[in-house]
C-alpha cells in the first residue's frame, strides 16, 4: 500500500484488507459519512470514528464497463460498477461481483444488494468495496 | 440563507453585460490546426461579429483545455495577450475552471466585472484539441476528472461509465425505452447535418444505427457516447452602454441565473435521475421576470441523452419523466414546439472537452443575435435557456438569456 496515506485512507482500506467494510461516524452529531471525510460535513467535528457497516443496501444505480478501460483495468473488462445505498443511509461506489450466471443480468435497479470481502491480494492493490446480489448470497 | 435574490442589473443599466458577438471554427479531427492559430482565429471572428478590434478588449477569460497542462500553463501565463496585440494594453488575462459549465461561470464572472466597472469589454476564449490527441491517455486522465483519487479510482470507474449510471437509473424510473434514449441522439443529429461547423454535419442517424452500435457501458451503446473533437469558439461581453456608444443596435443580456451543485463523486448523487436541475430552475426562474414556458428554444449539456432529459424535466421544458418521450416525440426537433440544442450539441457537433457547453452557449447568442445559417435559424427568437454541467454532472447551470434592441 502507498506511503504516507491519510489517517482515514489507511484505516478505511485497512478494514477492507481484513474483510470487513467501515462506515465513518461522526462522535458528536452521529452523522455517518461515506466516503469518509476530514471533518464532519454536518457539524464540522473532528471526532470522527467507524463502525462496522451493516454490510446490506439497495442498488440505485449500475453499469458494465465493456470498452474503454482506465490504464490498469484492461484485464478487467467486463466489469460492473453500482452505487450502493446502505440500510444505514449512506452511500457509496462499489464494483458488483458477477451474478449466479457468471454475468450481470440478474442485477436491477433498487435490487438488494450485500458486501462480500474480496481476497485480500485483490483489495491491497485496487481498495474498493466489492458487493453482489443478496439472493445468490443467501442461496 | 435566502435561496433568492435579485438580479442588480437591468436593461436600462449603462452597465448591463451584454453579448455582443460570437466566434467559433469547425468541431472533428484537424490535426494541421494548432492551439494557438485556433485560439487567435476565434478571437478575431468574435471581435469581427462584435464589430471590434482586439485593442476593444481590456480583459481576456480564457476557458481551459484538458489536452495539454503545457498548452494550459501558455494560456494563464497571458500568452493570448501577446498574440493578439495587447501587450501592455490589457487589464488583466486570467483562466476559470468548472469543467463542462465553465462558459456559464464565465458569463457570470464576466457579468460582475462589467457590472461592478471593473472591466468594460471581456474576450472569451476557449480551444480544445481533443480529436487530435492520444485517445488512450484521455480516457485515462478523464478517469480521474470529477472522481475522487482515494475512493472511488481503485474502482475502475470512467466518464462513460458515470454517464451509464444516471442513463440507467433515468430509465428506471421513467421507464424511458432504449429507442427514446437513442431519439435524442437523432434529434441532436438533425441539428448538426444544418450546421457546417459541426463534426457530423455530414452525417445523417437513425434510431436503429444508434442501438445497432457496440454496448460501452450498459445501457449506453457507442454511438450514444460523444466523439472526442477539435474545436474552439470565442465570444465577446461588453456594458450595454458600450454597445449603444459603438452603434450597436442588438446585444444579447442575461435575464437570470441559477445553479446548484449538488454532488462531487458520482457514489454521492442521491438521485442519479435528478441531480441538481430543479433546484437550479428554481433559482434562476425566481430572479428574471419571465418563465421556461415564454422562451423559444433552449441549449442544454448532452454528453449523454439522460443528462439533457433530466435538464428538461428539470428545468421545467419537458413535463416530469417525459424529458426523453418529449425529444422522441420531435418537440426539439428542427421545425419542433421547442428547438433544443440547434448546433447539434456534444454529441453531433462534437465534444470539444470544456468547450462543449461553451458551443451550445454561443449557439445561443448567435441564434438570438439572429446571426445562425438561416437554415435553422429559429425565426424571430427573443429568449433562450442555457443548461449547463459536466464532469461527474455535479452542477446544474442555468441561464436566461434574452435579445435585446437598442434604439437610435
Amino acid at each position: 500500500m502507498a506511503e504516507n496515506l491519510p489517517k482515514i485512507v489507511r484505516e478505511y482500506r485497512e478494514a477492507l484488507l481484513q474483510g470487513s467494510l467501515v462506515v465513518q461516524r461522526c462522535e458528536d452529531c452521529g452523522t455517518l459519512n461515506m466516503y469518509p471525510r476530514y471533518r464532519c460535513p454536518q457539524c464540522q467535528s473532528d471526532k470522527l470514528g467507524w463502525q462496522t457497516a451493516s454490510g446490506r443496501g439497495t442498488l440505485h444505480s449500475y453499469t458494465v464497463l465493456r470498452l474503454g478501460a482506465p490504464d490498469g483495468f484492461e484485464q478487467d473488462i467486463p466489469y460492473a460498477l453500482g452505487v450502493v445505498k446502505l440500510d444505514e443511509g449512506a452511500q457509496l461506489l462499489v464494483r458488483l461481483s458477477p451474478d449466479a450466471d457468471g454475468g450481470w443480468d440478474g442485477y436491477h435497479c433498487d435490487v438488494s444488494v450485500s458486501f462480500v470481502a474480496e481476497p485480500p491480494g485483490q483489495n491491497s492493490e485496487r481498495p474498493c468495496a466489492w458487493f453482489a446480489l443478496a439472493e445468490d448470497l443467501r442461496g | 440563507m435566502s435561496d433568492n435574490w435579485v438580479l442588480t442589473s437591468s436593461p436600462d443599466a449603462k452597465t448591463d453585460p451584454v453579448f455582443v458577438g460570437v466566434g467559433e471554427i469547425p468541431s472533428g479531427k484537424y490535426p494541421d490546426r494548432s492551439f494557438i492559430g485556433d485560439l487567435t482565429e476565434v478571437a478575431i471572428r468574435a471581435l469581427h461579429d462584435a464589430s471590434m478590434s482586439p485593442n476593444d478588449v481590456d480583459t481576456i477569460l480564457l476557458i481551459p483545455n484538458l489536452h495539454s497542462s503545457d498548452d494550459q500553463a501558455d494560456l494563464i501565463f497571458s500568452r493570448m495577450v501577446e498574440e493578439l496585440g495587447l501587450s501592455g494594453k490589457a487589464k488583466s488575462s486570467m483562466m476559470l475552471h468548472s469543467g463542462g459549465s465553465t462558459s456559464d461561470n464565465a458569463v457570470r464572472v464576466a457579468s460582475g466585472l462589467i457590472s461592478s466597472g471593473h472591466a468594460q469589454t471581456i474576450l472569451v476564449l476557449q480551444c480544445e484539441r481533443w480529436g487530435s490527441a492520444d485517445v488512450q491517455e484521455m480516457i485515462t486522465m478523464l478517469s480521474k476528472n470529477g472522481i475522487p483519487g482515494e475512493w472511488e479510482l481503485p474502482s475502475g470507474l470512467q466518464f462513460n461509465a458515470i454517464g451509464a449510471l444516471i442513463t440507467q437509473r433515468y430509465m428506471h424510473d421513467t421507464n424511458s425505452s432504449p429507442e427514446e434514449m437513442a431519439s435524442v441522439c437523432v434529434t441532436l443529429r438533425k441539428w448538426a447535418n444544418l450546421n457546417p461547423n459541426a463534426m457530423y454535419y455530414e452525417k445523417p442517424l437513425t434510431i436503429e444505427k444508434v442501438l445497432g452500435s457496440r454496448m460501452v457501458a450498459d445501457p449506453l451503446h457507442a454511438m450514444e457516447c460523444p466523439m472526442l473533437a477539435d474545436g474552439a469558439a470565442a465570444f465577446v461581453m461588453t456594458s450595454a452602454e458600450n454597445a449603444r456608444n459603438r452603434g450597436l443596435d442588438t446585444a444579447v443580456r442575461i435575464a437570470g441565473s441559477g445553479g446548484c451543485v449538488s454532488h462531487y463523486s458520482i457514489g454521492q448523487e442521491t438521485n442519479l435521475s435528478k441531480l441538481g436541475w430543479k433546484t437550479a430552475a428554481e433559482r434562476a426562474y425566481g430572479q428574471s421576470g419571465w418563465q421556461p414556458s415564454d422562451a423559444d428554444f433552449a441549449q442544454i449539456y448532452d454528453s449523454y441523452a439522460a443528462v439533457t432529459a433530466i435538464a428538461l424535466e428539470g428545468m421545467r421544458i419537458a413535463p416530469e419523466g417525459e424529458g426523453a418521450r418529449w425529444v422522441a416525440a420531435g418537440n426539439g426537433d428542427p421545425g419542433g414546439t421547442f428547438p433544443i440544442n440547434t448546433n447539434g450539441g456534444l454529441l453531433s457537433a462534437g465534444h470539444t472537452g470544456v468547450g462543449g457547453g461553451l458551443a451550445l452557449l454561443i449557439e445561443g447568442v448567435r441564434q438570438l443575435l439572429w446571426r445562425a445559417e438561416p437554415e435553422r435559424q429559429i425565426e424571430e427568437c427573443k429568449r433562450c435557456l442555457i443548461g449547463g454541467s459536466g464532469g461527474s454532472y455535479m452542477d446544474a447551470q442555468i441561464l436566461m438569456l434574452e435579445r435585446i434592441n437598442y434604439d437610435g
